[in-house]
C-alpha cells in the first residue's frame, strides 16, 4: 500500500504537470504521512542530498559551460571543427559531432552542449539547405558524446550514488572510448542519410586557414588537456577539476579574448544559477524519495524478482537495459541516477558486471533517454534551438537513435571497450 | 508475527561485525520475546551518512542507529573525551572502562539529547598509512598530507604531529592517494583493506593514534514506546550483542591483515609512541574545556 | 483587478531579483573558494579546513534560492505531454493544481525547515563552529518565497495573466 502513495502520487501530479521536483517531494511527503513518520525527515533528506561536496561538480560545468558560450570559447572551437572535416559526406552534420567531442570533452553536460554547439550550428545547417530536421537530430543525439567524455559531472553522480567508493578517475577514463565509439556511429548515420538526401559537402579551407583557426580555438582545447591531465597527476581532485574549467574559462575571457563583458558575465551567472537550481532541486528531492525506496526495500524486491527471472547475465543485462531505456523516456538523468544506481548496481555486481563498466552502461543509457520524448531535456533544447517541434524533430531520428542503440550493445557487451583504457593507468 | 519492528541504520555494508552484531542483537530479541519484537538492519547507509541518521534516530523517524562517536562530538560532549587521540592505552584498556561505571555514564549522557545508549561496539585502533615513505618516527610524520573526516579533534591532532590536515570526501581518497592530491589517511585494518587503499598507500603505521569505541543508540520516542519489561529485553540484547560483535571484529581484522600483508605494504609496528603523545598536549587542552571532562579524562587513565 | 496584480508582480519581481542577486554572489563566492582551496594545497602547500564545508553552505543558499526563483519564472522541468492534448480549460484547472500543490511544499520546507533549524541549533558544526541549524535557514527561507511565488501565480492566472512554464524560453539562457 505504501508503495502504491508513493508511485500513485508521483505519476498522477507527473500527469497534471507539476514539476518533477515537487512530484518527487510531495509523493515523498504523502507518503512519510502515511506511514506515521515526522514529515521533517523528507525535508532532511532534501537539504542533505544538496549538501554533497562532489555535487558542485554540476554548477560548475555549467556555469563553465554557459561562460564558454557566451565568451566566444565554444564558437571558435565549432569553427575549428568546421575546418577540419567540413569536407566530409554531411559536411555540416559532421562538424556538429566532432564539435560536440570537442565542446563535450570540456562542458560535461548535454544540455549545454545541444544548446551551444546547436546554438552556433543550427542556423549555419539550415541556411545551407540542410533540413532543420536533420540538424536538430545530430545536435540533439550527439549532445550524448558530452555525457560520456571526462569530465562528466554525471559520473560523479554515479560514483557518489554507488556508495562513493568508485574512483572518477577511472569513471572518467572508462567514457573515452566508449565517447568516441558513440561519435563514429554517429558519423557513419549522418553520413548515410546524408548521401540520401544528397547534401553538400564544405569545401577545405586549406591548411594555412586550418592553422589559423587551431590556434584561435588553442585556449579552448588547452582545457580539455588541463582538466585531465589536472586530475590524472594529482594537481587537483575530480570534482575540484569542475571548478577549475570556471577559472580558466573566466581568464580566457576576461583576459585572453577579453570577449566576456560585464553584462555577458552576470548572464551567464545567473543562467547557471537557474539551470543548476532547477537540475539540483530534482536532485535533493529525489533523495527523499529514494530514502523511501530503500526504507520500503524496493531495491531488495527487485533484485529478487530479477534473479528469479533468469540467471543469464546477457539477459539481466539486457533487462536492466531495457528498464533504464523506458525509465529515461520519461524521467530526467540525474534524479534517475541517483534513483536506479542503488536498486541496478547491486544487480549487475551479483552478475559480476564490473561497476565502473555499469556506469558507463549506465549514463550511455539515460543520455538516449535525453533524446527521446516525452520528457527528454536535451531534445527540448534541440527543438528550441531549431525552431521545430518534437514531432518534427523525432519523425526523421531514428536512424541516429539507431547508432546509439548500437553504441549502447557494444559498450554493453564488451566490457574491454570501458574497462581497458583505466587498466593503462593503474 | 513481528507486533515491533525496529529499524536500525548502519554506514558499515552487509556482513561487517557491526551489521552482524545489530543482526544477532535482533535474533536473540526475536527469540527471547517470542517473535514479538523484531530488527530491521538497513546497512550500507542505506538510509543516510551517519550525521543524518543521527537526526533521525533523534526525531523518532529510525529506531536504533550504529554510530561512531566522531558525529556525537558537537552534541555530547563526554563523547569528546572517548574520542582523543591516545586516551585509551590499548583496545583491552578501552574495553575495560567502557564495560565499566564510565561506560555507563557516558551512555547516560545521551538521554537529554532523545537518545538512549545501549551499548559499545568496537571500531578498532586507526593508524597511518601512506605512499611516500615508511613513517618510522614522529619526525616522519612532517609535511605529510593526510586525509582527514570533518572533526575539529582530527583536524587539530593532524596539525600537532606536523602534518597537513586534509579534509577530503571519502569517495575521492583512493584516487587522490593514487594521483598524489594527498600522501595518505589513516584508518583501522578492515577499512585499510575493503576501501582498497592499501593498493595505493605501501606503508601502514601502527601508531594507533586513536581507539574509539563506536555506540549502538536507540531513539528516546521509540524506547518511550516499548514497555518496561520490553525495554530491559532490548538492553539486555545489546549487551549481549557485545561480545558476539568483538569475537566478529578480532576476526575480521585478521582477515584483513592477512590480506594487506599478503599484498606486499610494508607495515611499521616498532614506532615510539611517546613524542605522539607528548605532542597532544595542547589538543587536550584546547578540547577538555571543562572540570567535567577534566576529571572524566583521569578517571580514565586512572583505570587499570 | 489586472493593473492591481501587474503592480504586485511588479514588486514581487524585485523580491526574485533580490533572490537571484544573492544566488549568484553565493555561486561566485563558492568559485572562488574551491579554487582557493586547490591553490592553497597545491601551491602554497597549506590545505584549508574551512572552505569544503563553507562552500557546501553556499551551495545551499543558491540552489534553493534559485529553486525559488524557478517557481516564479516557471523553470522547472515538468511533464507536459498530458496538457497537450487536453482542452485549455482543464490545463488551466491543472496547473492551478500543480500551483497549489507547489505551494503545499513550499509551506512544507518553510515549517519543517525551522523545526529542523530549531531541533539542530544546539549541535555545532564540525571545523566552522556555527549552530547546525544554520544549514537549514535557506531552506526555510526558499519555502517562505516559494509559498509566495506560487501565490502570485495563481492570482496572475485568476486574473487571466500569463504564467511561465517550462519550456517556454531555452533553459539555459
Ligand atoms: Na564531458
Ligand atoms: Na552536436
Amino acid at each position: 500500500m505504501e508503495l502504491y502513495v508513493l508511485f500513485g502520487t508521483f505519476v498522477f501530479l507527473l500527469l497534471i504537470g507539476t514539476p518533477v521536483a515537487f512530484c518527487l517531494g510531495v509523493a515523498s511527503f504523502a507518503t512519510v504521512v502515511y506511514l506515521g513518520l515526522p514529515p521533517l525527515v523528507v525535508f532532511q533528506r532534501l537539504n542533505s542530498g544538496i549538501s554533497v561536496f562532489a555535487l558542485m561538480a554540476i554548477p560548475f560545468f555549467i556555469y563553465a559551460g554557459d561562460l564558454m558560450v557566451r565568451g566566444d570559447i565554444a564558437r571558435r572551437l565549432v569553427a575549428l571543427a568546421g575546418a577540419l572535416i567540413g569536407h566530409l559526406r554531411g559536411g555540416l552534420g559532421q562538424v556538429n559531432i566532432v564539435a560536440s567531442v570537442m565542446f563535450g570533452g570540456v562542458s560535461g553536460s548535454a544540455a549545454a552542449d545541444a544548446s551551444a554547439v546547436g546554438g552556433l550550428m543550427v542556423p549555419q545547417m539550415k541556411e545551407r539547405g540542410y533540413g532543420a530536421d536533420y540538424a536538430v537530430n545530430i545536435t540533439v543525439v550527439s549532445s550524448i558524446i558530452a555525457l560520456m567524455l571526462p569530465p562528466s559531472h554525471n559520473l560523479i553522480i554515479y560514483s557518489i550514488s554507488a556508495g562513493g567508493r568508485l574512483s572518477i578517475a577511472d569513471l572518467f577514463t572508462a567514457g573515452i572510448i566508449p565517447g568516441l565509439l558513440l561519435a563514429l556511429s554517429l558519423m557513419v548515420a549522418a553520413w548515410i542519410v546524408a548521401r540520401k538526401r544528397g547534401y553538400p559537402t564544405e569545401p577545405f579551407p586549406g591548411l594555412r586557414m586550418l592553422g589559423v583557426l587551431f590556434v584561435s580555438a588553442l585556449p579552448g582545447l588547452i582545457l580539455v588537456a588541463i582538466i585531465f591531465g589536472g586530475v590524472r597527476s594529482g594537481v587537483f581532485t575530480a570534482s575540484e577539476s569542475s571548478n577549475i574549467a570556471v577559472v580558466y574559462a573566466l581568464f580566457i575571457t576576461l583576459f585572453v579574448y577579453r570577449s566576456l563583458p560585464w553584462g555577458e558575465f552576470v548572464a551567464a551567472t545567473m543562467g547557471a544559477v537557474r539551470t543548476t537550481a532547477m537540475v539540483l532541486l530534482v536532485i535533493g528531492c529525489a533523495a527523499s524519495f529514494a530514502w523511501l525506496l530503500a526504507y520500503l526495500k524496493v531495491p531488495t524486491a527487485i533484485v529478487d524478482f530479477m534473479q528469479g527471472v533468469s540467471d543469464n547475465p546477457i539477459l539481466i543485462l539486457l533487462m536492466i537495459n531495457l528498464a533504464l531505456l523506458m525509465l529515461g523516456t520519461f524521467m530526467d538523468m540525474s534524479p534517475l541516477i541517483v534513483i536506479t544506481t542503488p536498486i541496478f548496481l547491486p544487480v549487475a555486481q551479483a552478475f559480476g558486471v564490473d561497476p565502473v563498466h555499469f556506469g558507463i552502461i549506465l549514463i550511455l543509457n539515460l543520455g538516449i533517454g535525453l533524446c527521446t520524448p516525452p520528457v527528454g531535456a536535451v531534445l527540448f533544447v534541440g527543438c528550441a534551438v531549431g525552431r521545430i517541434s518534437i514531432w518534427e524533430a523525432v519523425r526523421t531520428i531514428w536512424p541516429f537513435y539507431l547508432a546509439a542503440l548500437v553504441t549502447l550493445m557494444l559498450v554493453t557487451y564488451i566490457p574491454a571497450l570501458s574497462l581497458w583504457l583505466p587498466a593503462q593507468f593503474r | 508475527a513481528c507486533e515491533i519492528t525496529l529499524r536500525s541504520s548502519d554506514t558499515h555494508p552487509d556482513g561487517y561485525p557491526t551489521v552482524e552484531a545489530v543482526k544477532h542483537m535482533g535474533a536473540l530479541l526475536q527469540d527471547r520475546s517470542d517473535g514479538r519484537i523484531c530488527i530491521e538492519v538497513f546497512h550500507s547507509a542505506q538510509l543516510g551518512e551517519e550525521r543524518d541518521t543521527i537526526e533521525q534516530t533523534r526525531f523518532g523517524v529510525i529506531d536504533l542507529n550504529r554510530v561512531s562517536m566522531g558525529p556525537f562530538n558537537n552534541l555530547v560532549e563526554q563523547t569528546k573525551v572517548v574520542s582523543l587521540p591516545f586516551i585509551f592505552r590499548s583496545v583491552d584498556h578501552m574495553h575495560r572502562v567502557m564495560d565499566g561505571p564510565i561506560g555507563d555514564e557516558i551512555l547516560a549522557a545521551f538521554e537529554p539529547h532523545d537518545l538512549i545508549g545501549l551499548a559499545y561496539f568496537d571500531g578498532g585502533s586507526r593508524s597511518f598509512y601512506n605512499s611516500q615513505r615508511p613513517i618510522e618516527s614522529f619526525e616522519d610524520m612532517a609535511g605529510l598530507k593526510i586525509r582527514v573526516m570533518q572533526s575539529d579533534i582530527f583536524v587539530d591532532m593532524m596539525t600537532a604531529m606536523g602534518a597537513s590536515a586534509t579534509p577530503l570526501p571519502y569517495g575521492e581518497v583512493y584516487s587522490s592517494i593514487q594521483t598524489g592530491v594527498i600522501d595518505g589517511a589513516e584508518n583501522n585494518w578492515p577499512s585499510f583493506e575493503s576501501s582498497g587503499h592499501y593498493e595505493v598507500a605501501g606503508y601502514y603505521t601502527l601508531n594507533e593514534h586513536l581507539i574509539v569505541p563506536e555506540v549502538l543508540v536507540m531513539s528516546k520516542q521509540s524506547w518511550d514506546g516499548l514497555s518496561a519489561d520490553d525495554q530491559a529485553l532490548v538492553r539486555q540484547a545489546a549487551r549481549d550483542s557485545v561480545p558476539v560483535m568483538r569475537e566478529m571484529w578480532a576476526a575480521r581484522e585478521k582477515a584483513s591483515e592477512d590480506q594487506v600483508r599478503a599484498a606486499g605494504v610494508q607495515i611499521i609496528t616498532d614506532i615510539d609512541k611517546t613524542p605522539f603523545i607528548e605532542a597532544m598536549v595542547p589538543v587536550y587542552e584546547k578540547h577538555v574545556t571543562s572540570d567535567e571532562l577534566r576529571d572524566l579524562v583521569m578517571r580514565i587513565q586512572a583505570t587499570e | 483587478m489586472q493593473q492591481r496584480m501587474i503592480g504586485i508582480a511588479g514588486l514581487l519581481g524585485l523580491l526574485a531579483r533580490g533572490a537571484l542577486w544573492v544566488a549568484g554572489i553565493a555561486l561566485v563566492a563558492m568559485t572562488a573558494l574551491v579554487a582557493a582551496q586547490v591553490f592553497a594545497r597545491y601551491v602554497v602547500g597549506a590545505p584549508l579546513t574551512w572552505t569544503e564545508p563553507t562552500s557546501i553552505l553556499l551551495m545551499g543558499w543558491f540552489i534553493l534560492l534559485g529553486a525559488a526563483v524557478g517557481t516564479r519564472e516557471g523553470y522547472h522541468l515538468s511533464f507536459d505531454v498530458l496538457l497537450m492534448v487536453l482542452p485549455q480549460r482543464i490545463v488551466r484547472v491543472l496547473h492551478s493544481v500543480s500551483d497549489l500543490v507547489v505551494a503545499g511544499f513550499g509551506a512544507g520546507m518553510a515549517w519543517f525547515g525551522f523545526e529542523l533549524l530549531t531541533r539542530t541549533w544546539t549541535a555545532s558544526m564540525p571545523t566552522l563552529g556555527l549552530p547546525g541549524g544554520v544549514a537549514f535557514i535557506p531552506l526555510t527561507l526558499s519555502g517562505v518565497l516559494i509559498v509566495i511565488f506560487s501565490a502570485e501565480r495563481l492570482a496572475r492566472r485568476a486574473a487571466g495573466l500569463k504564467t511561465a512554464r517550462f519550456g517556454d524560453e531555452v533553459t539555459e539562457e
